[in-house]
């Protein structure tokens, strides 16, 4: 049988994706979001969360260029849960506070 | 005193929510459920032309377990209070993450988004109903399990579970999804736990692999329903194919539409293209590669001739047809072939494959959607008109040439006489054809939201009286959509609702469904 395991895959997916993203970012030490209750999907960093949904839009001429703007993090933080015209709003459940925090200082910042 | 709350369910005073909300937090904690207007903003934004305080919930609850579903429905029963159920909350077009009506609490599962099983051999998935398909993606990407998704144009954001439970399609060969679900885990409003087909049985291991189960077959019941909180949720995976072959015909007349029509049903229904093939409009492509303001000044909608001006300045045909070819290469072969011929016969047809298409942006996004690629791009359609407004108008079709012009037909004369333009597309069938209008307007303008509703209502009403059914539609046309499906599938829905939900706490209005 090649089922995954979802406990053992979700560590091993981790692991790359923080390997990746710190070798192609090189941002500042990332610190853990909390685990999910259930050991589900959890954000690990806010370059995670830029590119797997920000960057589809941002990144690709349907949205506005946001990075390199030095735009606030707090005028961010507040695009993301209110939307902004036709972009949608992004809900706790989705982007928790923290990653949030952290989506917003690294586009701020890059 | 002013309400310590934003909104209530219908018909509960205060204090009635307030040991309600106080039994939420007893099961989930005081930091999953949300009552402050601020946490409670993003699932107050739709892009429907009536005040966001129409669908204002009351409170959301984020809940990750089967066991707290149970626990929180039977609060719900205790104390008369609805709750909307959401996914990813991304039904963009259809009322995004709102409830259907002001003051519903949402139970928000996109926290519950475990990928319980993917089986490589029987090619399955087994997810619950926060997993988006970019996590699903991700994950068979990272196993390289070689299994393909197929899902709707908001691909990353949104997920299997919630679009296939409001029957949404994609654009691979397995782009009518609910046809590829195969079992479901769901609370009913008792309750209790039902594992539907196989999964009722102790010790099956066939639940995601023969749907039908034993006795009625339950699942469609809990599809664009509120008969239960599905938390567990089956579907098959494509394998990959050894070779994929997308490619483009473009036509560049609006009553080609016939020929296209005439010409693909066969090849579908023979299986020779495989996949949920899309006639998309010249201007449901444009806005990848065009701006309306370049084209046209004024407030009404545009041109037939300003339409074949961007045809001519941006390598788009009035009609563009995507479709695929997926197996092996001497399948593919032959079925080239095939297509070539039967598209070449009257010599209108112009037909583009990858190569002749390198560069174009919107051939690079259907490209990527018929592969179960993760791909935004066609949110461009959001910049058409700008200002935030979509709703999606969605009549079935036969796959006939004739009835799909006399859809697209009506469907943009009712737009242009309300100052709106035909951002339309016809897809999925073999049989029929899901006729997928964006009505597009700027919800920034009190006349444009005026005249969008207006418009919206109309085309129900007209397309309703012409036998014309919608098959899916936003939460402020719900009931005016169950209307036009006749009152006696209005009494059996409320029948069910009846017996499965007695007092009423799932999701009422859904599909116009309510005690």
């Amino acid at each position: 049988m090649r089922k995954t395991a979802p406990g053992a895959g979700a560590i091993g997916f981790m692991l790359v994706i923080v390997i990746a993203i710190a070798a192609a970012t090189m941002t500042k030490a990332a610190f853990a979001a909390p685990p999910a209750p259930n050991g589900g999907f959890v954000w690990k960093d806010g370059p995670e969360v830029y590119t797997k949904v920000c960057g589809y839009c941002h990144e690709q001429g349907v949205g506005p260029v946001i990075r390199g703007r030095a735009l606030p993090p707090v005028y961010i933080r507040n695009v993301v849960r209110n939307g902004s015209r036709a972009m949608p709003s992004f809900r706790i459940a989705e982007i928790d506070d923290e990653s949030l925090t952290k989506l917003a200082e690294y586009i701020s910042a890059n | 005193m002013a309400s310590k709350y934003i909104a209530l369910p219908h018909g509960v005073s205060e204090q009635t929510f307030d040991a309600a909300i106080s039994a939420f937090r007893g099961v989930l904690g005081e930091s999953n459920v949300l009552v402050s207007a601020e946490q409670l903003a993003p699932y107050i934004k739709t892009m429907m032309p009536v005040p966001d305080s129409d669908h204002a919930p009351s409170a959301a609850l984020m809940a990750t377990t089967v066991e707290q579903i149970q626990k929180i429905v039977g609060i719900c029963n205790k104390y008369k209070v609805p709750v909307w159920p959401i996914s990813t909350g991304k039904n963009l077009g259809y009322g995004s993450a709102a409830p259907a009506e002001r003051g519903q609490v949402v139970l928000d599962l996109k926290r519950m988004n475990r990928i319980l099983e993917v089986d490589k051999e029987l090619a399955y998935a087994l997810v619950e109903p926060g997993v988006t398909y970019k996590q699903l993606y991700d994950h068979i990407a990272e196993r390289k399990l070689g299994l393909w998704l197929s899902m709707p144009a908001p691909s990353a954001i949104a997920g299997p579970v919630g679009n296939t439970l409001d029957r949404g399609v994609g654009y691979t060969p397995y782009g009518e999804h609910f046809l590829f679900a195969c079992g479901m885990e769901v609370v009913l409003a008792n309750g209790e736990v039902l594992r539907t087909g196989m999964g009722s049985m102790p010790g099956s291991n066939t639940w995601q692999v023969f749907k039908w189960g034993y006795g009625p077959y339950l699942d469609g019941i809990f599809t664009q329903s509120n008969y239960g909180i599905v938390t567990k949720f089956g579907f098959w995976l494509m394998p990959a194919p050894p070779v994929f072959k997308p490619f483009v015909i473009q036509y560049q007349d609006e009553e080609d539409i016939v020929e296209i029509v005439e010409t693909i049903r066969p090849l579908r229904i023979n299986g020779i293209i495989p996949n949920a093939v899309v006639i998309a409009h010249a201007l449901y492509e444009a806005p990848t590669k065009a701006r309306r303001s370049d084209y046209v000044t004024g407030s009404g909608s545009i041109s037939d001739e300003a339409v074949r001006k961007i045809t001519n300045d941006h390598n788009l045909g009035i009609w563009n047809v995507y479709a695929a070819l997926y197996g092996t290469q001497e399948q593919v072969d032959v079925n080239w072939n095939i297509v070539r011929q039967a598209f070449g016969k009257s010599g209108k047809a112009k037909i583009l494959t990858e190569k002749e298409s390198a560069g174009d942006p919107a051939f690079a996004y259907r490209a990527a959607l018929m592969r179960g690629d993760m791909t935004l791009k066609e949110f461009s359609l959001y910049n058409w008109r700008g200002g935030g407004g979509s709703m999606w108008f969605a009549p079935v079709s036969q796959a006939r040439g004739g009835e799909t012009l006399k859809q697209m037909s009506l469907t943009k004369e009712i737009l242009a006489r309300h100052g709106l333009d035909y951002s339309g597309e016809f897809i999925v069938g073999m049989r029929d054809m899901h006729h997928v209008v964006d009505v597009l307007y700027d919800k920034t303008n009190p006349k444009q939201v005026k005249a969008a509703y207006e418009c919206f209502d109309e085309l129900v009403s007209t397309f309703s009286a012409q036998g014309y059914g919608i098959y899916r539609v936003n939460t402020a046309f719900m009931d005016k959509v169950a209307d036009t499906y006749g009152p006696v599938q209005r009494k059996i829905n409320k029948t069910l609702k009846k017996a499965l939900d007695p007092n009423g706490i799932l999701a009422p209005g859904k599909s116009g469904i309510r005690l």
